[in-house]
């Protein structure tokens, strides 16, 4: 279909406009918003959808805003072999007109001008096909639908060079894809997901499976009635055996009792014959007893009179052994009580050469004491006195130094003052001129000049001539008060020493540091005496010496070695020099103790030995004594055995003699003997018995006698089993026969068969329905396969302008492209931007119309698409138009308000639309509300305008 | 001395061919008619019996399709024989064996059974009056391990002046059925001879189901079924009536007393007019009700024809008691204008050409199938 003319009247904001197009290649229509553009496409459709009768809301939208007159719309295109010329007005004086010009006139009009129109757009072109390669304005450019369109079809299966070459109607591939579908919807009927069988299939399925199993139930219940029959058969003819067994074992059992009875009462005969020779056994046993018990009792009884002898033997040595040492012991007890006597003699002796000793050293030490407490008491009081010298003041020697030290001051000053006084001079005129100065008398010799100081006042006496008193000028007075204040000073400390001068004090300090010296000594002298002890402790031990002492037994010592010098009274005081105090002949001669303890020590050495003795006799005693009392048990235990085996040997005699008085020793053995014979004569003949008895082997014939018994029983128990499970099959089969098992069995044999003919049929018929459907699938997507490469081919030709030679595009079998390579990456088409998207539509679109035979083609409607595409891009598409154009002849219409988007697309034709006003006078009531702002404008002056593209 | 065989009544026989009831329901209703037909054929047999004037009628074994079959089956067989105004013998044969399972020895069977009925589950001689001697060589088990007719005749002295002794058999004769290895087999040399030397007069036999008598010794004889059991049976649904004479000499007469037909029928199909001849054939068939067709159809159709074929077939199918149709040897070959018809297109029409191709070969059955199916889908649009 091409397009080469549209009028518009009267439709909405249009007032009269009509448009030419290019026959070929791209017509841009371009205007401002709201001109009026894209009422061209509505009107369009309009034309061929809606009979001029129709009052459907796109037919009334399209009346104009306040005129009173019906929307027109006519349009002249080829379409096919036609070419027509079709004109409608709607709503107000309706009308419609068909005016074909070509191959043949025809002129019709109202409704079947509609359905011829109708009829020649079926005949010749794909209205899908128009519609998909259309773009709408304000829609985003995607995906055209371009699967399953005649035109694109026949012209992809040309490109690929397929099959089908016979001329079709327009509609029969989607009458085919309407096949796939039932055929689909056929196998749906049988399978579910995943080839689940579902429905007929399912039921079909499952009446087999509960008909089969249902069969092998019933033949099972029909084969356990057989099995039955055959048992019971089998338990019959095993019961029969059994009678016939149980009758011959019974007569064997009659044979081996007859045996087994004669046997039994010879066993009963050997049985007593060794009960008897038993009893003969036990009686010789018996006899023989008594006959060792008699020889046993003779033996003891000897025995029992040996062991009284020895027993007498044994205590008489015994007894004469503990007199013996009974004497002996008391032989030395006397010894040892001598000796001890005599021990305590010694010791005796001993204590009192000790005791002698001790007094005698008790004495000396006494002596010994009591003089040095004496020099102690001597050196105390001297060290006392000395002490006392020590503790005077000037004692302290710092004291003195700083007395002396105030003295040098004394004379310094005076010095000093005595330098600077006036001096007097005195000379004597005279020897021995008394004179006095100051109070002190002195003398002067003739020529003699003494020059005195004039420090203070001097007076000079000349006794008894003259009182000459010399005063210092003032002069000096600092100088004298110095020495005064020095004099002061010394004499204070002079005074606190307690000593008129300086000299005294060096001698009181001296003095002082020998009597310290003194008292050291003495002190040590103390020391010494007492042996660190005080004066109380070695008066307490002097008192308590003198208290020991026996005033009776302390003779005055009298022997002397150095007596000559004695009788010196012993007082204190007397001793003037300290050096006495040491001399030791003040004190008494010591008393000389050596004889006493020489003969202490004599004395006790006796009595030690004494002792030893007393002890060594006693020993001896005691062991006897010990030794006596053991033997003495033992004799007392010898009397007791003695006795004992007295008594033994007395009881044994006499009951020998009382057995002996009963039986004879003699008659006892003849007994036994002739028992003995007896048994063995019993034993004999029991033997021979049984022997004669085992000949005949009655073990066997028990056995035997017992094993056909047993077989018996175990005959008679097999039989009753048998004859229960027997009652029990019988029982079995009178409950089955009841039930009909054939019937039921035949049945379920029907059922299975016409079950297993139902599931086959309806099995082939789902087979039918898959096998059908996957062929017609199969086909149709090889079908689409071969459209894909061209339609491919083409979209890429056309994308690489836009895109860049890189580019690869995936197409699906329905001619959606799936994803874009570009430069190696692969993006999925939804995933795209929208201005991606966008192009790549429109290079599908465009391709569709550049590969759709030019008699079958249609237009390529884009209404102001493009929005998302850059300057860069849109130049590039720009390309693209010239590309699809060339070697096509199909035509573009593309509608905008910016033609500079379209610039330089290379347009056929452009048309520039402008507004469409009705003239003022076609008005009809001024006063109407003009809402639609295209109406106020300026009226237009040409309704149609045309420009043929430079 | 006049007297009825009869053998192989097989009481509470099914046949699959008759077909399932509903879904669930195993017996239907032409199951159920062909179950009365039996016992119809029976109660005419006695009809026969008193017209005849027989003294007797002797089944010679298959009384019951089986020992198991149920208490309805053994009820209404009962009430059959109770029709009888003669004495009526049956002897146990393979199907209905004396073992301890016997039908004719269950209490449903006994309680219900008439008194001038006679169960021969003992081999040997019975007297049925004074002056006739039935001999009877029954099945003891499934299984027998001899000729059990030859037994009984070799224990048999021959009968007394002025007694008539038939004997009453079950199963195949050697010259039916020359089977060494069958040990129970019927050595007919050995009737023969007891035929001869006047220990029995007639040898009554049952097991096939065809009426048969042996060449030119017309004394035995199989009755075979008073009702049809088997289409592979060449004469079934007659009585022997059976005349012995004083000689010993005897005439065999056979009566129809059965009414249904188990028939096979060929076609050939090949063209339009083969159709519609096996269309007015199916059409003349008589008694259709009571007849179970097994129809062989033999050609090479177009899938046209095919689908014409079957139906005429499904048309006729529920007029018969059954009507099974073998189409094992029809060749559908799916011709061009097969394919114009579906009026398809684009890769619909290559579809179908391609399947149409493969249905030209037998080993795929599911391309004609599938072809069939887009005939009906196309012609469905
Ligand atoms: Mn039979």
């Amino acid at each position: 279909m091409r397009l080469l003319r549209i009028r518009l009247r009267d439709f909405r904001g249009v007032h009269d406009r009509e448009v030419h197009l290019a026959e070929s290649g791209v017509t841009v229509l371009e205007g401002e918003n709201e001109v009026g553009k894209t009422s061209t496409v509505v009107a369009l459709d309009l034309l061929i959808d809606f009979r001029d009768d129709s009052r459907a809301a796109p037919v009334r939208a399209a009346a104009p805003s306040g005129r009173d007159a019906g929307p027109e719309v006519e349009a002249e295109f080829v379409t096919g072999p036609y070419r027509v010329v079709y004109r409608k007005r709607w709503l107000r004086r309706r009308l419609t007109e068909l005016t074909v010009t070509g191959p043949a006139t025809e002129q019709l009009t109202g409704r079947e001008a509609h359905d011829r129109l109708l009829a020649i757009l079926d005949e010749t072109m794909d209205r899908d096909l128009w519609l998909a390669l259309r773009v709408e304005q304000h829609t985003p450019l995607g995906q055209a639908d371009l699967g399953g369109h005649d035109a694109l079809t026949r012209a992809l299966d040309r490109a690929a060079g397929g099959g089908g070459a016979e001329a079709v109607g327009p509609a029969a591939d989607a009458a085919a894809e309407g096949l796939v579908e039932r055929a689909l919807a056929e196998v749906r009927r049988y399978h579910g997901g995943h080839g689940r069988p579902v429905g007929p299939l399912r039921e079909a399925a499952e009446r087999e499976r509960v008909a089969r199993a249902e069969a092998e139930a019933a033949a099972a219940a029909v084969s356990e009635v057989e099995r039955d029959v055959d048992l019971r058969a089998d338990l019959d003819r095993e019961a029969a055996s059994l009678a016939e067994e149980r009758r011959t074992q019974n007569a064997r059992v009659h044979e081996l009792e007859d045996r087994w009875s004669a046997l039994q009462a010879r066993q009963q005969e050997v049985a007593t014959s060794a009960e008897r020779a038993e009893a003969a056994r036990e009686r010789a046993a018996r006899a023989t007893e008594r006959q060792d018990a008699r020889t046993s009792l003779v033996a003891v009884t000897a025995a029992a009179e040996g062991a009284a002898e020895d027993a007498g033997r044994i205590l008489a040595g015994l007894e004469a052994g503990d007199r013996a040492r009974r004497e002996d012991l008391a032989e030395r007890r006397a010894e040892a009580d001598r000796a001890q006597a005599a021990s305590d003699a010694a010791t005796a002796a001993a204590r009192t050469a000790a005791d002698a000793l001790a007094a005698a050293r008790d004495r000396t030490e006494l002596a010994d004491l009591r003089g040095r407490l004496r020099r102690a008491g001597t050196a105390e009081e001297a060290r006392r006195e000395a002490a006392r010298a020590v503790a005077g003041p000037c004692a302290d020697a710092a004291a003195v130094d700083r007395l002396e030290t105030l003295d040098r001051a004394v004379v310094q000053a005076e010095a000093e003052l005595a330098a600077g006084a006036a001096t007097v001079e005195v000379t004597g005129l005279a020897d021995h001129t008394p004179l006095t100065v100051d109070g002190a008398d002195r003398e002067i010799a003739d020529g003699e000049t003494t020059t005195l100081p004039v420090a203070d006042a001097v007076t000079i006496d000349v006794p008894g001539a003259v009182r000459l008193t010399v005063r210092p000028g003032l002069d000096g007075e600092g100088a004298r008060r110095r020495v005064a204040d020095a004099r002061a000073a010394r004499d204070a400390a002079c005074a606190a020493l307690e000593v008129p001068d300086v000299a005294a004090a060096r001698a009181a300090l001296r003095t002082a540091g020998e009597a310290a010296a003194r008292s050291r000594e003495l002190a040590a002298v103390v020391e010494r005496e007492l042996a660190g002890r005080s004066f109380d402790d070695v008066r307490t031990a002097v008192t308590a010496l003198a208290e020991r002492m026996p005033a009776e037994a302390a003779p005055e010592p009298t022997t002397r070695r150095r007596g000559a010098r004695r009788a010196v009274p012993d007082e204190p005081g007397l001793f003037e020099e300290a050096g006495l105090l040491d001399d030791p002949s003040a004190d008494p001669e010591p008393e000389d103790l050596e004889p006493l303890r020489l003969e202490a020590v004599r004395s006790l050495d006796l009595a030690d030995e004494a002792h030893r003795l007393a002890r060594t006799a006693e020993d001896a005693w005691r062991r006897l004594d010990a030794s006596v009392t053991t033997a003495g048990a033992e004799v007392v235990a010898a009397r007791t055995a003695q006795a004992v085996a007295r008594s033994e040997a007395d009881r044994r005699v006499a009951e020998l003699r009382a057995a002996r008085a009963e039986h004879a020793d003699e008659a006892l053995t003849a007994a036994a003997t002739e028992a003995l014979a007896r048994a063995r004569r019993f034993e004999a003949d029991h033997e021979q018995r049984a022997a004669a008895l085992e000949a005949d082997d009655p073990t066997t014939v028990e056995a035997l006698y017992a094993t056909a018994k047993r077989a018996v029983e175990a005959l008679t128990r097999r039989t009753a089993d048998v004859e229960r499970r027997r009652a029990e099959v019988t029982g079995r089969l009178q409950v089955a026969g009841g039930e009909g098992r054939h019937d039921r069995l035949a049945a379920a044999r029907t059922e299975l068969a016409a079950a297993e003919r139902e599931h086959a049929s309806v099995s082939r018929r789902a087979a039918a329905a898959v096998r059908l459907h996957e062929t017609l699938a199969r086909r149709r997507d090889e079908v689409r396969r071969a459209y894909v490469a061209p339609f491919r081919r083409e979209v890429e030709r056309l994308a690489r302008i836009v895109f860049g030679p890189s580019l690869a595009l995936e197409v699906d079998p329905a001619l959606r492209i799936v994803s874009r390579t570009l430069n190696g990456v692969t993006v999925p088409f939804d995933a795209l931007s929208t201005g991606a998207k966008e192009q790549l539509g429109l290079c599908a679109r465009l391709a569709v119309a550049a590969l759709v035979d030019a008699e079958d083609g249609v237009p390529v409607l884009i209404d102001d698409a493009l929005g998302h595409s850059d300057p860069g891009r849109l130049e590039r598409l720009a390309a693209v138009f010239g590309a699809a154009a060339a070697g096509s002849s199909h035509q573009v219409v593309v509608l905008t308000c910016t033609p500079a988007r379209y610039r330089g697309i290379g347009a056929t034709r452009t048309v520039t639309l402008n507004p469409s006003y009705p003239p003022p006078q076609a008005v009809p009531d001024g006063n109407d509300d003009h809402a639609d702002a295209e109406n106020d404008d300026g009226p237009a002056d040409t309704p149609s305008e045309e420009f043929r593209a430079g | 001395m006049r007297f009825v065989h009869t053998a192989d009544w097989q009481l509470g026989m099914t046949r699959r061919f008759l077909g399932a009831g509903r879904v669930g329901q195993a017996v239907g209703e032409a199951q159920a008619r062909f179950a009365q037909a039996r016992l119809d054929a029976v109660a005419a047999l006695g009809r026969v019996a008193a017209d005849e004037g027989a003294a007797f009628v002797v089944v010679c074994g298959d009384v019951f399709e089986s020992n198991l079959v149920g208490p309805d089956v053994v009820g209404r067989a009962c009430e059959a024989l109770r029709s009888f105004t003669v004495p009526v013998l049956l002897l146990p044969g393979n199907h209905d064996p004396a073992d301890a399972s016997l039908v004719m020895r269950r209490a449903d069977f006994t309680r219900r059974c008439p008194p001038h009925v006679t169960v021969l589950d003992t081999p040997g001689v019975h007297e049925v009056a004074p002056g006739i001697e039935v001999v009877a060589a029954p099945w003891a088990t499934k299984r027998p391990l001899s000729d059990l007719v030859g037994d009984r005749l070799r224990a048999l002295e021959p009968a007394p002046e002025g007694v008539v002794r038939v004997l009453a058999g079950h199963g195949a004769v050697d010259v039916l059925s020359p089977d060494e290895q069958n040990p129970a087999v019927i050595r007919t040399a050995e009737c023969r001879a007891a035929l001869a030397d006047g220990r029995v007069h007639y040898v009554a036999l049952g097991d096939r189901h065809s009426t048969w008598q042996l060449h030119g010794e017309p004394r035995i004889a199989y009755s075979g079924a008073p009702e049809v059991t088997s289409h592979e049976e060449t004469d079934p649904g007659n009585v022997l009536v059976v005349d012995v004479g004083a000689d010993g000499a005897a005439s065999v007469r056979p009566v129809r007393v059965g009414r249904w037909t188990f028939a096979r029928e060929h076609a050939v199909v090949d063209t339009d007019d083969d159709l519609a001849a096996l269309d007015a054939r199916l059409d003349a068939l008589d008694a259709p009700e009571r007849t179970a067709l097994r129809l062989a159809v033999e050609g090479t159709v177009t899938l046209r024809q095919r689908a014409r074929l079957d139906e005429v077939t499904e048309a006729h199918a529920p007029v018969f008691a059954a009507l099974e149709v073998d189409t094992t040897a029809v060749a559908t070959r799916p011709d061009d204008a097969d394919v114009e018809a579906l009026g398809l297109t684009g890769f619909a029409a290559e579809a179908a050409r391609e399947l149409a191709d493969a249905a030209r070969d037998a080993a795929d059955p599911a391309a004609l199938d599938a072809l069939a199916l887009l005939h009906r889908l196309a012609v469905a649009r």
